[in-house]
């Protein structure tokens, strides 16, 4: 009967320090090879914290502190204790240092703490550590071997499991929770979406070691020893084998890894033992160990989704809003009909094709209203070299803009100073008006004016309508303390999140999308959900990279005619473009960059008739 | 002879057996990409089998060249059974990472399986004692600090004056150039396995001899000091290593002096951790 | 430049090749061939697909449809080094050397496949047709300005004496000056001495005048072919880097 109690509290206590880990490194992609450390951490400061002062028990171990606390406050020490212990770890999980590196910095990190906690006798007794770590709520009237008093402390540490559980969900399934999944999946582009890398992985880092903290107070007061032997490295291998058998990204899976690994090894280890006593003794735990290789490399080639894969996460869109605006939204959505006429509209009113010789529209463009983003004079050089030299422009509110230019003529590096995400050298930069060359990127995101980036950006385990919320501004769930209040504090923030991506996907037609994982779209429909994302944002002006490089013709034309649609509902739009016939087609005017500067201006037809243009194009 | 130049010739000797271990890690994941956490217990394999041909009743030195010829084989074979494969099919390097440790413990504990979980030692005479500018050391030391010279002379010489060499850094470089010049690398890699491993088994057997008794987990706290030697020189980069294992191994063994030994491999700790935070690429920066 | 020596030139044909980095194709059904002892350009816009028809013909990107030709061998999705050593010289865009090695050390693994006694005397050889590099030959070749480090590349491939050059944009981001020199000396050099020589180009004006024939690529299609004086008469041809409406017919038949 006792046996079995013990196989119960083992693995709750399995099961809360794989949630742990389930969510630092199934969710937010942060590879902990030290994790065991702080569940010893744990586990020492729990039994220091209920242990009386070391000179009570006759002086037969010696340890730090003895503080004689009651319950519950060990097993709270323990869980601050796994916690604090992240915090000089932050430095391996910024930017800079590569995800394998800073594991291996983890790995020796606990490799060594361990070699000390053995050798530096005063902290924690050294190689023979701690013993007689005096159990919660003990009495006379319950005594710590009564059957009921065990009965009763394996309940309540599967409660307290359930409660780790529900506590990690509820994380997980919040904004905060979708912040990481994105973080974990394309860490470079969340960067770049304004998500604070090193604070989410920090908090990856303090909130995983708090539930390993806890797992190990919750151990020790039930076994009450605690040594070195007990979290050797390979420990934290065992947790790792447990999550990823289970199912990375999925806390139902790491509950079955834990029963199966941890718990399921030590049970059958403990009845071939029994049924064969004359092996020798070290014979099964290696094996169990060699077995845990196995699995792992098993796994991960023949099931690297565990057996309990990631699910999707399906969010129901909200019915269509009955903006006004509706009917214009829709039209897009059938390009072939549609687009056409609307495509001939735009194009005849600013610059009628029948003037071929019309001075270009920078000329015209004095009226001050009208102009949404103006550069005078920007340069931009790289030790010598003029990326952009002396690049003056002005983009009209309402157009879609082209910008085009032979290979290194300096778009791509124009766009980024007019972002922001590069700093000009020489020169202004004015949005509606208001001096912005020297404001941040971000801040410059803030005011309306978003980018978008070459490469393709997607996040793949997250759907596409997820991909869309990752990006809602002002979400009050976005953060860990907003996720831990709860879904009432922010469930009126995701709602309108939800239904401005609804809007969104209907505009392009992708509402059937809406939950399909972002990784199994097709190169086309992944630079459309770029573009949707930076819609999120609500800005004014839009700064597009080559957003149809790489597309199908025909899905080409169909973004072509749904920025023309958004133009038209007030958008700005400067967008850098390769093919040509693009511009012919959608982008008026179009503005021609070489060697760094801007050689002409108008629409596609004018230019084509400039000897400059054509020699830039054929010269290079 | 005083506490310092003990110390000194006691850092020597980690320093040598260091150097041939951390060589073999570091061209190993500058020439095939795979950071190989399974490094260490293949040098424990490596001196297990010299024990057993040592067993036998060879000579040691003898069956250090058997622990070399096994070790290589059996890098060969992680390679061609595991790690490529993974490779080929577009495996994270993280996730590589993970396997390799996998595979460690299927190494170490498959080691300990056979042989049990007892400290063994080799059979093997001593030799007298030389006595040099202060330091003491015994024949046998003095063959495993000549034996890890004559590695790293020939390591350079094969890196610098050999066409395989060159085809190895180059392969580091720029595996698709090597490609397109008609190396290949494939066999190349192979080849570089190969080599490491051997290098891998002669580090396992002089470690083995060096610490005098030794058991299948022994080689888990030399990790450190082998992960730290490579950080700390630029992962990839063999003269760097070089360097490591030198600075490596005389701090930790000189500390030891000063402060108690069981402390020493708190510097090799500070230093791979400080060269994680301040200079990811090591002192001599970029890859072989 | 000793241009005294002469190799044997091989045909090297692209036939309907079909290929891209994964599900979706950055080419398609594109022809070219190249002939020994001509130069054959390829030009048109950025994103056009040159870069990637190249790596597609060396091995570098994945073959989906068609077939690659080298005389009348078939070498289609052959890995790069069996490439090489069927005598195909590959000069990539970027990452062109090995930068940690030294300027004699990469063009030592340009003669990978030479005898260690031919070695010395293609080094020679080659530095006499870049007599620059022979100042710098212990120097890394990271360490180098661009255009010598295009040398380098360049140098690199003409270590095993080539039958067929494939050089990608061997222009890029070099000044004016040095990107004509380089065309017309070198370029032009090596199909002189026999070699096919294939080269893409973003400088269609200067290339133009070293090509025996030049195809035009657009949106990852051919679009049009010829000799470089039939292509500068036409408006096509201004048309195809400027993007004058929809794809045109091929002014001759594909074979």
């Amino acid at each position: 009967m006792s046996y079995l109690i013990t196989l119960v509290v083992y693995g709750a206590v399995d099961v809360i320090a794989c949630l742990g880990l389930s969510l630092q490194f199934g969710i937010g992609g942060v590879t902990n090879f030290g994790y065991i450390i702080f569940q010893a951490a744990g586990a020492y400061v729990a039994a220091i914290l209920a242990l009386p002062p070391e000179s009570a028990n006759g002086g037969f171990q010696r340890y730090i502190g003895g503080f004689d606390l009651p319950f519950p406050l060990p097993w709270v020490g323990a869980a601050v204790a796994g916690g604090v212990l992240a915090l000089p770890f932050t430095f391996l999980v910024g930017r800079r240092l590569r995800g394998d590196f800073a594991a291996v910095g983890l790995l020796v990190t606990a490799v060594l703490l361990n070699l000390l906690v053995m050798n530096f006798v005063p902290l924690f007794n050294g190689d023979a550590g701690l013993a007689s770590v005096p159990a919660p709520l003990q009495s006379a009237v319950m005594p710590v071997t009564s059957s009921s008093y065990q009965w009763e402390f394996a309940v309540g540490v599967v409660v307290l499991a359930a409660a780790v559980f529900w506590f990690i969900r509820h994380i997980t399934e919040s904004p905060y929770g979708r912040a990481l999944r994105a973080m974990r999946d394309n860490d470079k582009v969340a960067d770049s979406l304004g998500t604070n890398l090193l604070s989410l992985r920090t908090g990856m880092l303090v909130v995983g070691g708090a539930i390993a903290g806890l797992s190990g107070g919750v151990l020790v007061t039930f076994i009450s020893v605690w040594s070195p032997p007990a979290w050797t490295y390979a420990e934290t291998i065992v947790l790792f084998a447990a999550v990823i058998i289970g199912g990375r990204g999925n806390h139902v899976g790491a509950v079955v890894g834990a029963v199966l690994v941890p718990v399921g090894f030590e049970e059958s280890t403990r009845l071939i033992t029994n049924a064969n006593p004359s092996l020798p003794p070290n014979l099964l735990p290696s094996l169990q160990w060699v077995a845990i290789g196995l699995l792992i490399a098993a796994f991960l080639w023949f099931r690297p989704a565990g057996i309990l894969p990631e699910r999707r996460r399906l969010i129901a869109l909200p019915a269509p809003s009955t903006q006004p605006r509706a009917h214009a939204q829709q039209a897009p959505a059938e390009p072939d009909r549609a687009g056409v006429p609307d495509r001939a509209v735009v194009k005849v009113q600013p610059a009628p094709p029948s003037a071929p010789t019309s001075p270009p529209p920078a000329d015209t463009a004095t009226a001050p209203p009208d102009i949404v983003l103006e550069a005078t004079d920007v340069s931009r050089e790289f030790g010598g070299v003029h990326a952009v030299s002396g690049v003056s422009l002005s983009v009209t509110r309402g157009t879609l803009t082209g910008l085009i230019g032979p290979n290194g003529a300096g778009k791509s590096t124009l766009l980024a100073l007019l972002a922001g995400t590069d700093r000009v050298s020489a020169g202004t930069i004015r949005y509606q008006g208001q001096d912005v060359t020297n404001v941040a990127a971000f801040r410059r995101a803030r005011l309306g004016l978003v980018r978008t980036f070459q490469l393709a950006s997607e996040f793949k385990r997250l759907t596409v309508l997820e991909n869309l919320l990752s990006a809602a501004p002002g979400n009050r769930g976005a953060g860990f303390f907003g996720a831990a209040a709860g879904r009432r504090y922010w469930r009126d923030d995701e709602a309108a999140a939800i239904a401005k991506a609804a809007d969104i996907l209907r505009r392009f037609g992708l509402e059937g999308l809406a939950n399909s994982n972002a990784g199994d779209l097709s190169g086309g429909q992944r630079r459309l959900v770029e573009i949707m994302r930076a819609l999120m944002t609500e800005p004014r002006m839009l700064l597009l990279d080559e957003p149809m490089a790489g597309v199908h013709p025909e899905l080409a034309r169909r973004i072509g005619d749904l920025l023309v649609g958004l133009c038209r509902d007030g958008m700005t739009i400067l967008m850098v473009e390769h093919e040509l016939a693009i511009m012919d087609e959608f982008c008026d005017p179009v503005i021609v960059m070489a060697d760094g500067s801007v050689l002409a201006q108008g629409t596609m037809a004018q230019l084509r008739d400039r000897t400059e243009v054509v020699e830039a194009y054929l010269v290079g | 002879m005083s506490i310092f130049m003990a110390s000194v010739g006691f850092g020597l000797i980690t320093s040598a057996v260091l150097a041939i271990a951390a060589v073999g890690f570091t061209l190993q994941f500058a020439v095939t990409d795979v950071l190989n956490l399974a490094f260490a217990a293949v040098m424990t394999a490596g001196a297990f089998v010299a024990y057993w041909i040592n067993q036998l009743g060879v000579s040691i030195w003898l069956a250090l060249v058997v622990a070399m010829i096994a070790c290589s084989v059996l890098s060969v074979a992680l390679n061609l059974g595991v790690y490529a494969p993974f490779q080929r099919r577009g495996t994270s390097p993280i996730t590589i990472v993970i396997v390799s440790l996998g595979m460690a413990l299927i190494i170490e504990f498959g080691v300990e399986a056979i042989v049990g979980g007892i400290n063994v030692s080799y059979t093997m005479s001593q030799g007298g004692t030389l006595e040099a500018g202060g330091l003491i050391l015994t024949t046998v030391q003095l063959t495993i600090i000549a034996i890890s010279l004559v590695v790293m002379a020939g390591a350079h010489a094969l890196l610098r004056y050999t066409k395989l060499g060159k085809a190895m850094r180059a392969t580091a470089a720029n595996r698709s150039l090597a490609r397109n010049c008609g190396i290949r690398t494939g066999r190349v890699i192979t080849f570089t396995w190969a080599l490491t491993g051997a290098l891998c088994g002669v580090a396992g057997t002089v470690f083995a001899i060096d610490v005098g008794s030794f058991g299948p987990t022994s080689t888990d706290l030399f990790v450190v000091l082998i992960l730290a030697a490579v950080f700390l020189g630029g992962p990839g980069h063999a003269y760097g290593a070089m360097l490591g294992a030198a600075a490596i191994g005389l701090a930790t063994e000189v500390s030891a002096a000063y402060i108690q030994p069981d402390y020493k491999y708190v510097i090799a700790f500070v230093a791979l951790l400080a060269t994680l935070a301040v200079r990811p690429s090591g002192l001599l920066g970029a890859r072989t | 430049m000793s241009a005294d020596r002469t190799v044997a030139g091989a045909r090297i044909q692209a036939e309907g090749v079909t290929a891209g980095y994964s599900a979706d194709p950055v080419i398609r059904a594109i022809s070219v061939q190249a002939q020994p002892g001509q130069v054959t350009s390829i030009v048109g816009p950025n994103g056009s697909g040159k870069s990637t028809l190249l790596k597609s013909l060396v091995g570098v990107v994945r073959v989906s449809a068609g077939r690659v030709l080298l005389g009348d061998r078939v070498i289609t999705n052959m890995p790069p080094e069996e490439v090489a050593r069927a005598g195909v010289g590959y000069v990539p865009q970027v990452d062109d050397v090995f930068a940690p090695l030294t300027v004699m050390e990469n063009l030592e693994m340009g003669g990978y496949l030479l005898a260690r006694a031919a070695i010395a005397d293609r080094v020679e050889h080659v530095l006499s047709v870049f007599p620059r590099l022979k100042t710098m030959a212990r120097r890394p070749a990271g360490k180098l300005s661009g255009g010598e480090r295009k040398m380098l590349a360049m140098g690199r491939v003409l270590m095993l004496e080539p039958s067929v050059f494939l050089l990608d944009e061997p222009t890029a981001n070099l000044a004016p000056a040095i990107a004509g020199a380089l065309l017309e000396e070198h370029v032009r050099q090596l199909a002189d001495r026999g070699a096919a020589v294939l080269i893409v180009e973003q400088r269609a004006k200067a290339v133009l005048a070293v090509s025996d024939r030049t195809y035009v690529l657009g949106g990852g299609e051919l679009r049009m072919e010829g000799t470089p004086a039939e292509l500068a008469g036409s408006p096509e041809f201004v048309d195809s880097f400027l993007g004058g409406g929809r794809p045109r017919a091929l002014p001759s038949t594909e074979t």
